[in-house]
């Protein structure tokens, strides 16, 4: 089969692994070969995490650089963090909602009257488009409330990615495995983000 | 996984992490003792156990002290006659070590299984430690997977091969492969009935001293030739055949990035991939190497299998030339991927590579100039970062040495606060405080979790209260292990099985502590005097600060439906005093960039309150019962 790479990225807590978990589970009930390579580490929420999602023909669980056909984000500034595993052209899938970290907040309360600014959303995207211009950005937090629940952003997020040429599950495939991998009483909210993100991404 | 799979007695396919599919194998091979301190990347085996234990209740699981005793109670269990697994990070095993030189000598008696995993890259390690090393040196033998099926059906073997020769089997690991997802065929699970051994029945002799130790070293030198004779035919050693005089030697996960490598760059060279590191199968690499000119060795951290190779390559004369780390071919330090694999390959067959790795690192580099780091943070709510803003504003202008310890407080060497001059590795800020103290003129602090407490810190403290030292402990008491996903300690009011709850006050208060301050971690503005105060007294004296960690008190909450509801900025009182950000570093708060004034993140944050109470014009409230 095809290869085809997807990496995750996001901050910790946002359901990051749950994803690649659905993922992973809808590939091998259509026998698909996946091999997924997560970042577990430390159990601390907020830091930056990843997964590395490779379907197909191929054995590492690290997708090599410039050879990941999308990066699915959970956060802003996280679609920019692993920019170098994207392959030319490449899509990426992300929210727009940016999570600022403590870091960035520090100097400009330290320093307050340099009146210093949090990177935006716009100039994030100016950094992405020199590598690709497919480039699908969705509001996942209001999306998920949408959704009733949330805590669905990672399933909005798919079901804009699912929308891609060449993605290589189809929308079946994908709602049972969503059914197997959630809690049963967020079944039906997911399901719902997973419609609504796929009908953002074709607007 | 999904958990019903995972308990399913019936075969299937399943996705698994690799860790869950090494307790899956436990399962099915009957393993009746557990016990584990918990340790990345290993730490979900044990969660795993931890949930089947809990379905298949002939299965006794603990969660012990330390590794050392953890290894033991596994191995008392195995000389009982029964099935026994453990697991640890490589740094646990220094720890479990001597206990483990010596079963090298002793030997088991049921299947007595330990899992030891490497970090390259020191992802969640204090060093970049090569765990292979410790089969060589104690006589034991080791399988080295590179997948989860393959650890899965490794374990299965290692469970007989340490029966059959009744010696201890070690399936060393590493990150990359624990934390490794993909299809596994598991197999049925049959439990036999557990029905307590009788001593005379099983008995074995398992001490060993000066004549005993010299006869029973040359046993297990004996058993492990025997076992090289297994090696050389076992599956888990494969030769793929290829074309040309150049080949590959590897494991691990290597085996696997030399795979990529070589699809990418088209090419059929032999490789052989070794699963048993030791003893190596040196007839089998005789035989790989025999037609061959060149060789690379492909492996992570130190060159092991590198300098195995080249005593066999000597022994069978064959003129190998050797490539890998001695000659500069390959890194010693950090992890490996497709991308450094490709590089030497391709130089060493000339080869064009498709992807300039390096343009693309050095475009990416200058594109994300633009963006904060995110570093790993003390979660909202966390206890922690309220304990560490009282200790911070308590020792402002004075000389101070903090002498940090393992655990999520460890987060304190990062930035922002840059607030750690020694950190070593479990336990050590006591015995180095001890050592500090005697010397220098400031004051020293040390400060440990409650898992770290007890895992190796009470007898440097011990030692510190007999001899009279001076320095202030500080025990950031959150009731669980928190930063390897919250598993319980011997201070928790769960486990496994039935627990007692050891206090971590009477404890210290027997050992002879005089000075011991108990604190609400959340009372942070009054804890700041408190503090001050303690540091001024003499001795050794012991600050107990109490808060549960966040994200277990929020799961549990969660579980129980009890409502977690955050707080607010109100846009009328805030005046911009940042008092709730600085030194503070909450990650559920951000600045509106408008406004100027702090925002919370209703999300992320867990409503702890402590901000509110920083707050000069108490501009911060609990959104209150209705949102959430
Ligand atoms: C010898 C050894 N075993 C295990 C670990 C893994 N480890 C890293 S942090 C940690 C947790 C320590 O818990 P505690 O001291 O209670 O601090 P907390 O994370 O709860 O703040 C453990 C077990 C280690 N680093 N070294």
């Amino acid at each position: 089969m095809k290869s085809y790479n997807i990496l995750l990225t996001g901050v910790g807590g946002q359901g990051l692994m749950l994803l690649s978990q659905i993922l992973g589970d809808a590939c091998t009930s259509k026998d698909y070969p996946v091999v997924v390579g997560a970042q577990h580490g430390l159990a601390q929420r907020s830091g930056s995490i990843s997964a590395h999602v490779r379907m197909g023909d191929v054995y590492s669980p690290l997708i090599p650089y410039g050879s990941a056909d999308m990066i699915i984000a959970m956060e802003g500034m996280e679609a920019l963090r692993y920019i170098e595993y994207l392959k030319e052209g490449g899509v990426i899938v992300m929210n727009s909602r940016i999570m600022h970290p403590p870091l960035e907040t520090a100097p400009i309360v330290k320093n307050r009257q340099e009146k210093k600014e949090y990177i935006t959303i716009d100039q994030i995207f100016q950094q992405l488009k020199k590598v690709t211009n497919k480039i699908i950005s969705l509001d996942a937090n209001l999306l998920a409330l949408e959704a009733g629940n949330p805590r669905t952003e990672n399933i909005v997020l798919l079901g804009a990615a699912s929308t891609q040429k060449d993605f290589p599950l189809d929308s079946e495939t994908l709602t049972n495995a969503i059914k197997r991998n959630v809690p049963e009483k967020t079944i039906e909210a997911n399901l719902k983000a997973l419609e609504i993100g796929r009908r953002q991404a074709e607007i | 996984m999904s958990f019903q799979d995972l308990i399913d007695p019936k075969p299937k396919k399943v996705f698994l992490l690799a860790n869950e599919a090494i307790a899956r194998a436990a399962l099915e091979s009957d393993v009746k003792v557990a016990a584990f301190y918990p340790g990345s990347p290993t730490s979900e085996i044990l969660d795993t156990m931890y949930l089947l234990s809990g379905k298949y209740d002939d299965i006794k699981m603990e969660v012990s002290i330390n590794e050392k005793v953890a290894l033991e109670t596994v191995a008392g269990a195995s000389m009982g006659g029964f099935r026994s697994l453990t697991s640890m990070k490589s740094v646990g095993l220094n720890v479990a070590s001597d206990t483990f030189y010596t079963l090298g000598y002793t030997g088991v008696n049921a299947g007595c299984v330990l899992v030891v995993a490497d970090d390259p890259h020191a992802h969640s390690s204090q060093s970049e430690q090569d765990g292979r090393y410790f089969a060589q040196t104690g006589h034991v033998p080791m399988l080295e997977p590179s997948t989860p099926e393959e650890a899965y059906q490794m374990i299965k073997y290692a469970f007989n091969l340490s029966e059959k020769f009744k010696i201890l089997a070690l399936v060393r690991t590493s990150t990359r492969v624990n934390h490794q997802y993909a299809p596994v065929n598991i197999g049925e699970v049959k439990r036999r009935p557990f029905i307590k051994n009788k001593w005379n029945d099983v008995k074995g002799k398992y001490f060993t001293l000066s004549d005993t130790a010299r006869r029973l070293k040359s046993e297990a030198i004996e058993k492990l030739i025997k076992i090289e004779e297994d090696f050389n035919s076992l599956q888990f050693n494969k030769i793929i055949d290829g074309e040309g005089k150049v080949g590959v030697i590897t494991s691990g996960v290597s085996f696997l990035y030399t795979l990529d490598a070589l699809d990418n760059l088209n090419l059929k060279i032999p490789v052989l991939k070794l699963g048993t590191t030791y003893p190596i199968p040196k007839k089998l690499v005789s035989t790989f190497i025999k037609n061959l000119d060149k060789i690379i060795v492909i492996e992570e951290l130190l060159p092991y299998l590198e300098q195995h190779i080249k005593i066999i390559a000597k022994d069978s004369d064959c003129g190998l030339e050797i490539f890998g780390k001695e000659t500069g071919h390959l890194p010693y330090v950090g992890e490996y991927n497709v991308s450094i694999v490709i590089d030497v390959l391709s130089k060493i067959f000339e080869k064009n590579i498709k992807i300039n790795y390096k343009e693309i690192l050095k475009r990416s580099e200058e594109l994300k100039k633009v963006i904060p780091k995110r570093f790993p943070v003390f979660c909202a709510g966390c206890p922690h970062r309220s304990t560490l803003w009282s200790l911070q504003q308590a020792v402002k202008g004075t000389n101070f040495v903090l002498n940090n310890d393992i655990g999520c407080y460890s987060m304190l060497q990062l930035e922002p606060y840059n607030l750690t001059d020694m950190m070593l590795c479990m336990g050590a800020s006591q015995g180095i405080s001890s050592g500090m103290q005697h010397v220098l003129n400031d004051k020293i602090i040390s400060l440990v979790g409650d898992s770290t407490f007890f895992h190796a810190a009470l007898p440097g403290l011990i030692n510190a209260i007999h001899n009279q030292h001076d320095y202030t402990v500080f025990i950031l008491d959150n009731s669980v292990t928190a930063m390897t996903g919250q598993q319980p300690n011997p201070g928790s009011d769960f486990g496994p099985n039935k627990v007692v709850e050891i206090d971590i006050e009477s404890v210290v208060r027997g050992i002879g502590v005089q000075n011991i301050l108990s604190i609400n971690a959340y009372d942070l503005k009054n804890n700041v005097e408190l503090i001050k105060q303690f540091l001024d007294k003499e001795g050794v004296k012991v600050i107990i600060s109490h808060g549960p960690c966040a994200l277990y008190n929020d799961r549990k909450k969660r579980a129980s439906g009890v409502p977690i509801i955050p707080n607010k900025v109100s846009s009328e009182a805030c005046k911009t005093i940042y008092a709730c950000v600085r030194d503070f570093y909450c990650p559920a708060i951000e600045l509106n960039m408008d406004t100027r004034q702090t925002e919370i993140q209703l999300d992320v944050c867990n409503g702890c309150m402590s901000c509110a109470k920083l707050c000069p014009v108490t501009a911060i409230k609990s959104v209150g019962s209705e949102l959430k």
